[in-house]
């Protein structure tokens, strides 16, 4: 009796075979099933991503870092500000919030300086010195790198 | 009369579908798009299943973020095309996100799914806190759904059977319609479940119990075995294809146990393999993974990361150029976890878990630095620890018995609806209003594009034809079938 529906299980094995056998021409006939193939050369059989798995595979990809500039030198005694892991640099505690510190600012050992959010999470950076801020080098919102520059704090004459 | 003495078996063990939801999760990243899911839908409903679960808090997310699809749109989809009732689930006052959002919200969210159909909603806290569903549980039998509230399971001195059959009786209090024990590392063993399984049944009196567990170790089946044998009526599976691994078992492999058992089950046998079918061409269309069955790895039990955890920190410290690191990460898990009063390794906790021992090895010095999500979860703010922080951390953290907080993490939350309101204006749809309260502004924009189209049936000629279409190193195709006949070539580039 022939059969009256393709089941999975057959897609399944045609699959199998399209995947496994190295053919140029591929002809297929099992009972009431005939499948003509053709294939191009050269090119292997990777699936196309889909439209969504595109997208996604776009979203998921992290941003191009941008070219470092070569460190800088800062006036002797200077305190810098590192970055603890690699992250994101953030100068305020929320997108519309105005920055933690300034260019000028006077800072104490426990002033948070900014944020580093690292695997989404946040961890706020100290001064750990008692100074003025004179530079600010990373760019809100950018990637940094462990160990790199974030300010540079000029610290304050010590009493007597 | 004569009286039945020993345990009542339950004569039925029914079941809550995952393949739409928990099981491309866990195999695929969360990245099944609804248009995936329609073919086969009439299957699904065919299949059995006494709900289906279709949103958790990574669907949310990823609908939003990476497939750019409007998440209210799915579960109205799904709840006016499946006749099998709806679950969704949610994290409890966090909802789909790590934050803790006020009340109102949370009871807003609960009227939406109501709305759109669904029938469960599905509740957890990732701490145990169960005052952190209290809000859940009331707005979502407010809105008329029945309420499904989930404990979940960990491995740790604290974590014991009395500490579960507390956690069940604080949940009958609450009037929870079932209970679940959620194990999303996989860490239950038959051994354990042979004692902690009987006493939640009983705790749980007549509330129905469910299990929802993860294939990690390899063991959740017999695991599954043990529950129904101890009385649960209710169990979490998958479509076979996307069972197992970091999934959960497959329904075909459940069922198969329970009828061993003498226990009834509703699943047609016809439909869920259809479905497999469907999945398993899928798999194949998508370039996507089937779930393997786990090998039993006793180190699963010792730092407790679920696997799609382990593959993503390899990634992000592929990227750091410190993946030689990751075994020394590993180590240092279990002695963050028990630093920090054993939180459970699940979102968002494993995340700072995992975290805080990566900044722990990398920095080379113990709690330099400390996450601020860290320093709030040990003062309370996100709910009751399982146990109190070492001396070390509180010391390093600068914690002090004053900065503790006891009481309900949402009560330190102001309303945010009227302000949401005033901002988006009075007559913005509450779905509108909601997605704005967990999103910013420039994520949303792409969901106001047309969603992609979506077919509702399928048959295997056609997903073959989907199949072939997916080579790109065919340039010809002839299909022949029953007559049914199909021709197509690609231009040669």
């Amino acid at each position: 009796m022939p059969r009256q529906d393709l089941t999975y299980d057959d897609v399944l094995r045609i699959v199998e075979l399209v995947k496994t056998a190295p053919f140029s021409e591929f002809r297929l006939k099992v009972g009431d099933i005939e499948v003509h193939l053709r294939r191009r050369n050269g090119l292997d059989g990777e699936v196309q991503s889909s439209p969504a798995a595109v997208a996604t595979a776009r979203a998921a990809a992290p941003a191009p870092s941008a070219a470092r500039e070569p460190e800088r030198r800062f006036p002797e005694g200077s305190v810098l500000v590192r970055s603890p892991m690699v992250g994101t640099f953030y100068r305020a505690p929320a997108p519309d919030a105005a920055p933690f510190v300034e260019v000028g600012q006077h800072v104490e050992p426990d002033t948070t300086v900014c944020i580093i959010e690292v695997m989404k999470l946040m961890n706020s950076i100290a001064a750990d010195t008692r100074g003025v801020v004179v530079e600010i080098l990373a760019a809100n919102g950018a990637h940094v790198e462990h160990g790199e520059l974030l300010m540079a704090i000029r610290p304050d004459p010590e009493d007597g | 009369m004569k009286r039945r003495h020993g345990p009542v078996r339950p004569r039925r063990f029914d079941f809550v579908d995952v393949t739409l939801r928990d099981a491309h999760q866990c195999l695929w990243s969360t990245r099944m798009t609804t248009a995936m899911m329609t073919p086969i839908l009439g299957a699904i409903d065919r299949a059995g299943y006494a709900y289906i679960n279709i949103l958790g808090g990574a669907v949310f997310d990823v609908c939003v973020r990476y497939l750019h699809e409007n998440p209210w749109e799915r579960v109205k989809l799904l709840c006016s095309r499946l006749a099998t009732p709806c679950d969704a689930l949610t994290r409890g006052q966090s909802l789909y996100t790590f934050e803790l959002f006020p009340d109102d919200i949370v009871a807003l969210n609960s009227q939406v799914f109501a709305r759109l159909g669904v029938k469960v909603l599905t509740v957890y806290d990732a701490l145990n806190d169960n005052r952190n569903i209290e809000s859940s549980v009331r707005s979502g039998h407010e809105a008329g759904m029945k309420v499904n509230a989930m404990m979940t399971y960990t491995l740790s001195p604290v974590h014991t059977d009395a500490y579960y059959v507390e956690r069940t009786k604080e949940l009958v209090k609450l009037k929870a319609d079932f209970i679940c024990i959620k194990d999303p590392t996989g860490l239950l063993t038959p051994e354990r479940g042979r004692t902690l399984f009987p006493a939640v049944v009983k705790a749980a009196g007549s509330v129905p119990m469910q299990l929802h567990s993860h294939c990690q170790s390899g063991l959740a089946p017999e695991v599954y075995q043990i529950a129904i044998a101890s009385g649960f009526r209710f169990g979490y599976t998958a479509s076979e294809p996307l069972a197992n691994g970091a999934s959960l078992p497959a329904t075909e492999d459940i069922a198969a146990r329970a009828a061993r058992l003498g226990v009834r089950t509703a699943v047609e046998a016809a439909a869920l393999k259809e479905v497999a079918g469907y999945f398993s061409c899928l798999c194949e269309s998508e370039g996507k993974p089937r779930g393997e069955i786990a090998k039993y790895d006793p180190a699963l039990y010792e730092h407790q990361i679920p696997g799609g955890m382990i593959s993503n920190l390899r990634y992000q410290l592929q990227t750091m150029k410190l993946e030689h690191r990751l075994p020394e990460i590993l180590e240092e898990v279990p002695r963050v976890r028990e630093d920090l009063g054993y939180p459970i390794v699940v979102s968002p906790f494993a995340q700072y878990v995992v975290t805080q021992a990566t900044l722990n090895v990398v920095q080379r010095e113990r709690y330099k630095t400390i996450p601020d999500e860290i320093r709030k979860y040990a003062m309370g703010y996100y709910g009751r620890l399982a146990a109190p922080p070492s001396a070390e951390f509180l010391e390093r953290a600068n914690i002090r018995p004053g900065d503790v907080v006891t009481e309900r993490p949402a009560e330190h939350i102001e309303p945010w609806i009227p302000k949401l309101r005033a901002e988006l204006g009075a007559s913005v749809p509450d779905e509108d209003l909601l997605l704005a309260a967990f999103y910013d502004k420039a994520l949303l924009a792409p969901l106001r594009n047309p969603a992609p189209g979506c077919t509702f049936r399928t048959s295997p000629l056609q997903e073959l034809i989907r199949f072939f279409g997916t080579r790109r190193d065919i340039e010809f195709a002839h299909v022949r079938f029953a007559g049914t006949e199909m021709t197509f070539s690609a231009q040669a580039s």
